[in-house]
């Protein structure tokens, strides 16, 4: 037979417990269903606990006196399966409230979906986890310490989609103090600005080999003797002057065209590189350039170069061929959509149909880095022709 | 020897009763009855003529006690639930709080709300409209959460010289315990670090103040510390202690058991992040009852409103960011 | 406050009195009018033409120790009451200088502390104040006061309305609630506000004394009105009294109250009280037209004085202003620095 709980009763808004005060029965009685069992006493008022069913009461397990919380089991009443049956007391036992546990992890029937508290906004966005995505706390506590995202690079985040919570941060920077640690010079960190600005677009790169036989020959006609990256810086800014849109810069949906064609060429200088202007480099041709040129090399390594002589150029020449180096993919600078490589010259073999045979030629690599978002290959492709016809018509330049 | 919330309410009123004759408690059944949770019984016996019953019109009861304001006294009135309040709406927000304003005449009342879900309350006898009237300008709105504040600021609820709702748990009645009243007690407009923590910050008042430690119980034996902020006043609010705390942990998690739009966990939230945006190490966060009328059922209530197990989850995502 | 004590007049002299607040108030009234339609005056304007008899009569029959919650309509009881012409043209200009400061304005106004309340716009919420009033004083053992509330026709549909008298009348208070049934509220004519035969029948109802008059009637205004008061003193609980009239104008200036039938405008009810009481008191010998001329220019020269002096004072300023709902000025929030 089945033994039915005796339990405190919800006994009115708000009672938490009510204390034993009479057992109006005792165990072994008879009882109807509904019949008063217990007298107990709330903060408000006397109150009866009522047999759940009909049946005979088994045990009480509340003791004269104590309180008991609404809930708690008080006593057992045997009863027939018939009688529990009738009282709707044969179904399983109901959760308790306040318990959530059960339904919130007991699935909807049909769906599957869970119930379960809602908070949303949590994700970080997808096209932003690990390191590139910051807290504004994060942010914050860098721009207080001078840093830039690009210094985050080193950590592994443990936040949500590996982001780099402010505890991962703080604790990286602990860690640096126990590494040598040596001051950047300003020069390092203008470069490293510039480049962390410049890399927030999409970049690629073209190369081409030109022939620089034609070049080698002409500057031998000229004193002083411009070097091949003048030559370079030349043709580039006679290309752009017939075509200025390919050196534009895209702001929002606009392309803003250059208003004149100055072109600045790299330099090496202590720890950095410093990039001098040869303004309206269009509008004079090679052999006036070369002393301005030569001045500005000079200044530039001097860390001399007046404020006039640099910034504000459209476009930038480097001749990484200087190092040795036959092929690189330089960035062109933040404000800039175009920088021209000029590789070291190699004496290649050159196919030559007149003569139906090799013949050596003094070849180097031209590459042109830019922002994919202002030209496309093919518009690149053409303008670094159109840079190597010219260069193998340097009379002309 | 040990008092309850409800105690203390009780013994808060007699305090004030016994201390300054311009006090006097008007409200239905509270006289001889004692009040329907018995926050009033036997006030009236111990202060014969200045523990009034009233008929059933909220609206006429707040409108009384400005009348009564104006002539100097310091009416304490009883909404049976603060449900029923909004029958007396009219007369709390464009009279009562109105009226120091548009006439320099102070209007010093306390209208205690007996508010919040208990099982088995339903849909009118469990709402929480602490935010609606912090709304309204010209009103203080007070959400004790502990025996002690429910006596001392109550106290300062019948001495400040303008309308406050007290907002009083009807949860907290009989199930929190104090050994003995407080001498002293923080002012009101302070909040009150309820658990020091460093991992995450649940700002939080009223009944929600203990889902919140008891989830604050969970996560520690997970490892984490998370620190507790209870409001006590939501109007005003002290918006110094809840970024000062997050400016120790970066998360910050609102949970109140009013409805979700707008209100107090909106408020703090949009102040926190108005602020103190750089304090933020994670999108902070809120959670409230659902939005829907408060269900009958334990089930459905329990699942209603946040619990510590809700809480708990919700902080524990969040410390996950 | 000028005040008078109507128990220490005759009654001819009480009659004078109150035909002279009654003048008073039409020509401050149409003074705002007039201002209203110069653009002087921001928000509405409210005229209590065709409710002075009433009106006058309650102001009349208070004492300055009585209490007094007047409606839109009581420019002639808030004369009588005791309020300078001054507080009135302030209120109507947004004066920093009168009682309401420039935080509100018109028929907005009052003293609370000298039992004279300043209305809220929701009709019926004043009652209840009152009777917070009196029960306090009753509490304080002040005896022999007594709070007189107006309304109109209209607030007797609302549930302030039957929650506030039925309090006076579990709480015996003396409250006199005065219902002006000028037939209209705003545009709503009575049939569709009630459907009781008589207002004053639902005195019965809340089991206080009733009383009905003419309100076009300027002596039966005076003795009902002064009547129903001395009840109310005398311990009796609360008064109800429905007077009958038909407003002589729209619900503000800006209402042409078309909605005002003609057969109306021509009944007994649609007759002016200022001029009915203007031919009882010359049938009754007690004033003459050339009388009437001289209080009206004296009327007229304090209205323009106190039109005058209110617009050369300062506007409320921006800056000046406080910005604190709160008396306890510490717990106020979001202050500006």
């Amino acid at each position: 037979m089945p033994q039915i709980p005796i339990i405190m009763p919800q006994l009115g808004e708000s009672i938490a417990e009510a204390a034993i005060i009479n057992f109006l029965v005792k165990p072994g009685d008879q009882v109807e269903g509904g019949q008063d069992l217990i007298e107990v006493e709330t903060n408000k008022a006397t109150m009866t606990v009522t047999a759940p069913c009909g049946g005979r009461i088994e045990s009480f397990s509340a003791q004269l006196n104590e309180s008991y919380a609404v809930g708690d089991v008080l006593g057992k009443i045997e009863a027939s399966k018939e009688e529990a049956a009738r009282f709707g007391l044969d179904a399983p036992a109901p959760t308790k409230a306040g318990d959530t546990e059960t339904i919130t992890n007991k699935p909807r029937s049909g769906t599957g979906s869970r119930v379960e508290p809602t908070v949303r906004g949590l994700p970080v966005p997808a096209n932003a986890s690990g390191a590139s995505y910051m807290s504004p706390r994060l942010k914050a506590r860098m721009q207080e310490l001078g840093l830039s995202a690009a210094d985050l690079a080193g950590i592994a985040g443990s936040g949500a989609a590996g982001r780099v919570t402010v505890e991962d941060f703080e604790r990286f920077m602990a860690n640096l103090e126990q590494q040598k640690l040596t001051k950047a010079s300003s020069m390092r960190v203008a470069v490293a600005d510039a480049m962390r600005r410049s890399w927030t677009r999409p970049l690629a790169t073209v190369g081409l080999p030109v022939q620089l036989d034609a070049v080698l020959i002409h500057r031998k006609t000229c004193e002083p003797k411009p070097g091949p990256a003048l030559y370079a810086l030349r043709a580039l800014a006679v290309a752009l002057a017939e075509n200025s849109a390919v050196a534009g810069r895209l702001v929002g949906t606009n392309i803003v065209h250059p208003s004149a064609i100055d072109v600045g060429f790299a330099v090496e200088a202590e720890d950095g590189v410093l990039v001098p202007v040869l303004r309206g480099a269009d509008k004079k041709p090679l052999k006036e350039l070369v002393l301005r040129y030569n001045e500005l090399v000079e200044l530039a390594r001097q860390r001399k170069l007046p404020a006039d002589a640099t910034g504000g150029s459209v476009a930038t020449v480097t001749n990484f061929g200087t190092f040795g180096l036959i092929w690189a993919t330089p960035i062109p600078l933040p404000e800039q959509t175009l920088v021209l490589g000029l590789g070291a010259g190699r004496r290649m073999p050159h196919w030559d149909e007149a003569k139906g045979q090799f013949v050596p030629v003094m070849e180097a690599y031209l590459t042109l880095s830019f922002d994919h978002r202002v030209l496309d290959g093919g518009a690149a492709g053409r303008l670094l022709l159109r840079i190597s016809d010219l260069m193998r018509q340097p009379e002309k330049l | 020897m040990s008092i309850t919330y409800l105690e203390a309410i009780r013994e808060a009123q007699a305090h004030a009763l016994r201390d300054d004759p311009r006090v006097f408690i008007y409200g239905q059944d509270v006289g001889a009855f004692g009040g329907a949770f018995k926050a009033t019984k036997n006030l009236q016996k111990e202060f014969p003529g200045r523990v009034l019953d009233s008929p059933i019109s909220e609206d006429a009861m707040i409108g009384l006690a400005v009348g009564t304001a104006i002539e100097g006294m310091r009416p304490i009135i009883e909404m049976q639930f603060a449900d029923f309040s909004t029958v007396a709406f009219n007369q709390i927000v464009n009279q009562a709080s109105t009226l120091f304003w548009r006439t320099n005449v102070p209007c010093p009342i306390t209208v205690r709300l007996p508010f919040g879900g208990t099982s088995g309350s339903g849909p009118f006898h469990s709402q929480c409209l602490e935010a609606i009237y912090a709304h309204y300008p010209g009103l203080v709105v007070m959400t004790p959460a502990t025996v002690e504040d429910a006596y001392s600021m109550l106290l300062s609820a019948v001495a400040i010289d303008d309308p406050v709702i007290f907002c009083e748990h009807k949860f907290l009645y009989y199930h929190l315990k104090a050994e003995k009243l407080p001498s002293e007690a923080l002012p009101i407009g302070k909040a009150r670090i309820a658990r020091e923590g460093r991992d995450l910050t649940i700002v939080t008042y009223s009944a929600m103040v203990h889902e919140a430690l008891a989830a604050a119980d969970e996560l520690a034996t997970e490892g984490w510390q998370v620190e507790v902020v209870d409001l006590r006043s939501i109007k005003p609010l002290d918006t110094d202690t809840v970024v000062a705390s997050v400016a120790r942990t970066g998360r910050l998690l609102c949970v109140g058991e009013a409805w979700p739009w707008g209100g107090v966990t909106a408020e703090v939230i949009a102040r926190v992040a108005a602020e103190s945006y750089g304090l933020l190490d994670a999108p902070p966060q809120r959670l409230n009852a659902k939005d829907t009328p408060v269900p009958y059922h334990p089930n459905l209530w329990a699942a209603h409103r946040p619990t510590a197990r809700s809480v708990a989850a919700a902080a524990r995502k969040l410390i996950r960011f | 406050m000028l005040h008078t004590v109507s128990g220490s007049r005759t009654v001819v002299e009480t009659q004078l009195a109150a035909y002279r607040y009654m003048l008073r108030a039409r020509l401050l009234d149409e003074k705002f009018a007039a201002l209203y339609r110069a653009g002087k005056i921001h928000g509405g304007v409210f005229l209590g033409r065709g409710q002075e008899a009433l009106s006058a009569a309650i102001g009349i029959s208070l004492k300055k120790s009585d209490v007094f919650a007047p409606l839109i309509r009581d420019a002639a009881g808030r004369l009588a009451f005791g309020e300078p012409i001054i507080d009135a043209v302030r209120t109507y200009l947004g004066s920093a200088l009168g009682p309401m400061r420039g935080r509100d304005g018109n028929v907005h106004r009052g003293r609370p502390q000298e039992g004279y309340l300043p209305m809220i716009s929701h009709l019926g919420a004043m009652v209840s104040v009152v009777n917070g009033i009196l029960f306090a004083r009753r509490m304080k053992g002040i005896t022999g006061i007594v709070g007189a509330a107006c309304l109109g026709e209209g607030a007797t549909s609302t549930g302030a309305f039957h929650e506030s008298l039925n309090q006076a009348a579990v709480e015996k208070l003396p409250l006199v609630l005065i219902v002006a049934n000028n037939q209209f509220a705003y545009s709503t004519p009575t049939s569709s506000q009630f459907a009781c035969a008589d207002l004053a029948n639902k005195a019965t109802g809340y089991g206080v004394e009733a009383h009905a008059l003419d309100g076009t009637d300027f002596s039966d205004c005076l003795e009902t009105v002064g009547s129903a008061v001395a009840r109310a003193r005398a311990g009796h609980g609360p008064q109800l009294v429905v007077a009958s009239l038909l407003r002589l104008c729209g619900h503000g200036e800006h209402d042409d109250a078309g909605y005002i039938l003609p057969e109306q405008k021509n009944s007994p009810m649609g007759r002016d009280c200022l001029k009915v009481a203007e031919d009882w008191l010359q049938k009754n010998k007690l004033a003459d037209p050339a009388q009437f001329a001289v209080w009206r220019s004296e009327a007229i020269r304090e209205i323009e004085e106190a039109v005058a002096q209110a617009q050369r004072e300062p506007a409320p300023d921006p800056y000046e202003e406080k910005w604190s709902a709160l008396s306890s000025e510490h717990l106020n929030e979001l202050r500006e620095s």
